[in-house]
């Protein structure tokens, strides 16, 4: 007998089969106990009922099969009519999310709990319950998978609804990166709390655009931050892009990094120097340096060696670039790629 | 059309050096997906219906092959997942939600069977104009993105979505194009990439649908393809395949999400096409049929029809055509 055909608390609901009428089943056991808890839930929908044994229900539906997405929304429809603890609620998924990683159903249901129990947190110290509720709940699932795009997303929507632009997102996050300077999750997050802060940004300044209000503190410090990672592991872009994104926000031209840029390279042009390329990322941001000051040979040669030997795979990109280059469009191009911003 | 995965198992070390895209079995491996209803990851996958599907039939379709599945009975499915509201579930008894509904519309137009729905189709108006209305209801008039159902969560995707499905009605009048536009605009992130949503990581999957998106409004005009070219040609890795942000694995399907993205602006030639190629032939198991995310690993619907979108943008000899978005 099945669990809820014996279970008393069930006896006035007649289940509802799998509409398409297979009959087919499995006979494992485990299948069964799936069939027959989706079809009271099926009955239990038909007549809309709310109550905590449709809460279990889910909650047993979710155990077998987490991706089910109408069973999410039905268990949130139910918790908010019979007016049920989120906090407790939120206890609970995290459980479930720590066992299922790649589920993102998780974490829409998620946003709904907290959107939920928004107009109640009243006080500045409510508010840091939840910060730090969340965000450790956050890097528990970090430290499971710390690239976790649902994650990641989820946090930066609770950044924006907490307005958490503050020294403990950044320490948060410096951390991850700390643990893994590759985690480009972990920069683009960066990037976004450092670029979108209220108290020192334009509103709405898109993340291609120049802003003028960004101070030059914040400016140099990015700048560091990221020369010290491209130092750390000279072959990873997230830093590289990070870079040209700062200076980009800043309004500063490439150039101004000539200098950390050649530590990463020698060209055999130059005088007595041997050939050494320790970034094909650092060969490329030069190529861009001396386009943007009109040293065309120097930048033909970079881009070359690129094509030819530290970065053949994408040999017809930096053919392109060459003629580019040739075209006379230099300059230009540079700003084109850098400098356009969209409206 | 179940999303269970194997039997097969990609098998590099089985092919010989003239990598040969096995068409028969993969043939024969869609047809018998739906067939495997005594396992239990049928029903476990069953969210997820529709669009195994969608994705069944248009590898069937690449493979030159669109009669290989029985035409009546896929109609008679993708109806019946339709609602009230005009759109469609992932199954029969399956809410409604966007992802579906555009797999449901993408169906009926590969087989030819809008008619269909003009003449059986559910909701208010009935037909294209039932789902049509059930589409725009769906847009966030303040922000111009999409929520995938009634429960709100956007996502760049939906986007593609809707004006996928809408495009294939010819009704995209129903909705407001600008707003969409402008937000996937405000999505375009400083290394050039597009996320879920103003400011999230790029990610290859949500770039396909902005640019997508973009393309069938029309805007591509408004897309940085010199910088996005370059980001996208940076998910080459050395091996051939792709991924899809920096220092991730690399995954078959990308060839798809990535390669479909660099043609819709013009530099899939910014890839090396031939070792890509290769790459995705090592993810194939030419006995069983089907391909996995990388070599080595079980094979299942979603990458098989990836894979094979894949080889066909890079014009691999034995696949039909197909359109970018």
């Amino acid at each position: 007998m099945g669990i809820y055909e014996g279970d008393p608390d069930w006896d006035d609901v007649v289940p509802i089969p799998q509409d398409d009428g297979e009959s087919a089943l499995a006979q494992i056991a485990y299948s069964d106990e799936y069939s027959e808890a989706m079809g009271y839930l099926r009955a239990a929908m038909a007549a809309k009922e709310h109550s905590q044994r449709v809460l279990d229900l889910t909650e047993h539906i979710i155990s077998l099969n987490p991706a089910h997405y109408t069973v999410w929304l039905y268990r949130a429809s139910t918790l908010f009519a019979i007016n049920s603890s989120i906090s407790n609620e939120l206890l609970w998924v995290n459980e479930v999310a720590l066992e299922n990683q790649k589920n993102y159903q998780i974490w829409h249901h998620r946003q709904l709990l907290i959107d939920h129990l928004y107009p109640s947190i009243s006080s500045p110290a409510d508010l840091k319950v939840v910060e730090e509720s969340e965000r450790g709940f956050m890097t528990q699932m970090f430290d499971q998978d710390s690239k976790n795009y649902h994650v990641w997303s989820y946090r930066q929507w609770f950044v924006r609804k907490f307005n958490l632009f503050n020294d403990a997102e950044m320490k948060s996050v410096e951390e991850l990166l700390r643990k893994d300077i590759r985690n480009n999750s972990a920069w683009s997050h960066r990037f976004f709390i450092v670029f979108n802060d209220p108290i020192y940004c334009t509103p709405d300044s898109k993340a291609m655009e120049y802003d003028s209000k960004i101070p030059d503190a914040i400016l140099d410090r990015e700048i560091e931050f990221a020369k010290a990672a491209t130092f750390e592991a000279p072959q990873n872009q997230s830093p590289w892009n990070y870079l040209r994104g700062v200076l980009r926000k800043g309004g500063r031209k490439l150039a101004t990094l000539e200098c950390f840029a050649v530590e990463f390279v020698k060209l055999p042009s130059e005088e007595g120097k041997e050939e050494d390329v320790r970034s094909s990322h650092a060969l490329d941001f030069l190529a861009d340096v001396w386009d943007e000051k009109g040293e065309v040979r120097k930048a033909d040669e970079a881009l070359t060696l690129l094509g030819d030997k530290y970065d053949r795979i994408r040999k017809n990109y930096w053919d392109w670039r060459r003629g580019m280059l040739k075209q006379g469009e230099g300059t230009g191009l540079v700003g084109k790629m850098e400098g356009m911003s969209v409206k | 059309m179940s999303l269970v995965s194997g039997p097969g198992r990609a098998t590099a070390t089985a092919l010989p050096d003239e990598l040969q895209l096995a068409i028969e079995p993969h043939v024969k491996y869609i047809q018998s997906l739906d067939s495997r209803k005594d396992e239990l990851e049928y029903w476990l996958t069953e969210h997820l219906r529709l669009n195994g599907l969608y994705w069944g039939l248009t590898a069937l379709h690449l493979l030159g092959r669109p009669d290989a599945l029985p035409r009546n009975e896929t109609i008679k499915f993708v109806l019946s997942c339709q609602h009230d509201n005009g759109g469609f579930g992932a199954a029969p008894g399956h809410d409604a939600h966007l992802l579906y509904t555009c797999s449901a519309i993408q169906i009926l137009a590969m087989v030819d069977a809008l008619d269909d729905l003009e003449n059986l189709g559910k909701g208010e108006g009935g037909g294209r104009v039932a789902v049509s209305k059930y589409i725009a209801g769906l847009q966030n008039q303040e922000t111009g993105t999409f929520a995938g159902d009634e429960w709100g969560e956007e996502d760049t995707r939906f986007i593609l979505c809707a004006l996928n499905a809408l495009s294939l009605l010819h009704l995209l009048s129903v909705v407001d194009m600008n707003k969409a536009v402008d937000y996937i605009v405000s999505c375009a992130n400083f290394d050039g990439g597009y996320g879920v949503s103003p400011g999230t990581e790029s990610h290859s999957g949500q770039i396909y649908a902005c640019v997508g998106a973009l393309r069938i409004a029309g805007r591509l005009d408004l897309v940085n393809k010199d910088k996005l070219g370059r980001w996208l040609s940076e998910r080459q890795v050395e091996a051939g395949g792709l991924n899809g942000r920096p220092e991730k694995l690399e995954d078959v399907c990308y060839s798809w999400w990535v390669g479909s993205s660099l043609a819709m602006i013009g530099r899939l030639h910014w890839i090396d096409g031939p070792k890509l190629a290769k790459y995705i032939l090592k993810c194939q198991d030419p006995k069983e049929g089907g391909f996995a995310d990388r070599p080595g690993d079980t094979v299942d619907v979603f990458h098989t029809v990836f894979s094979i979108a894949g080889l066909s943008l890079l014009e691999f000899p034995g696949v039909e055509d197909v359109d970018p978005c």
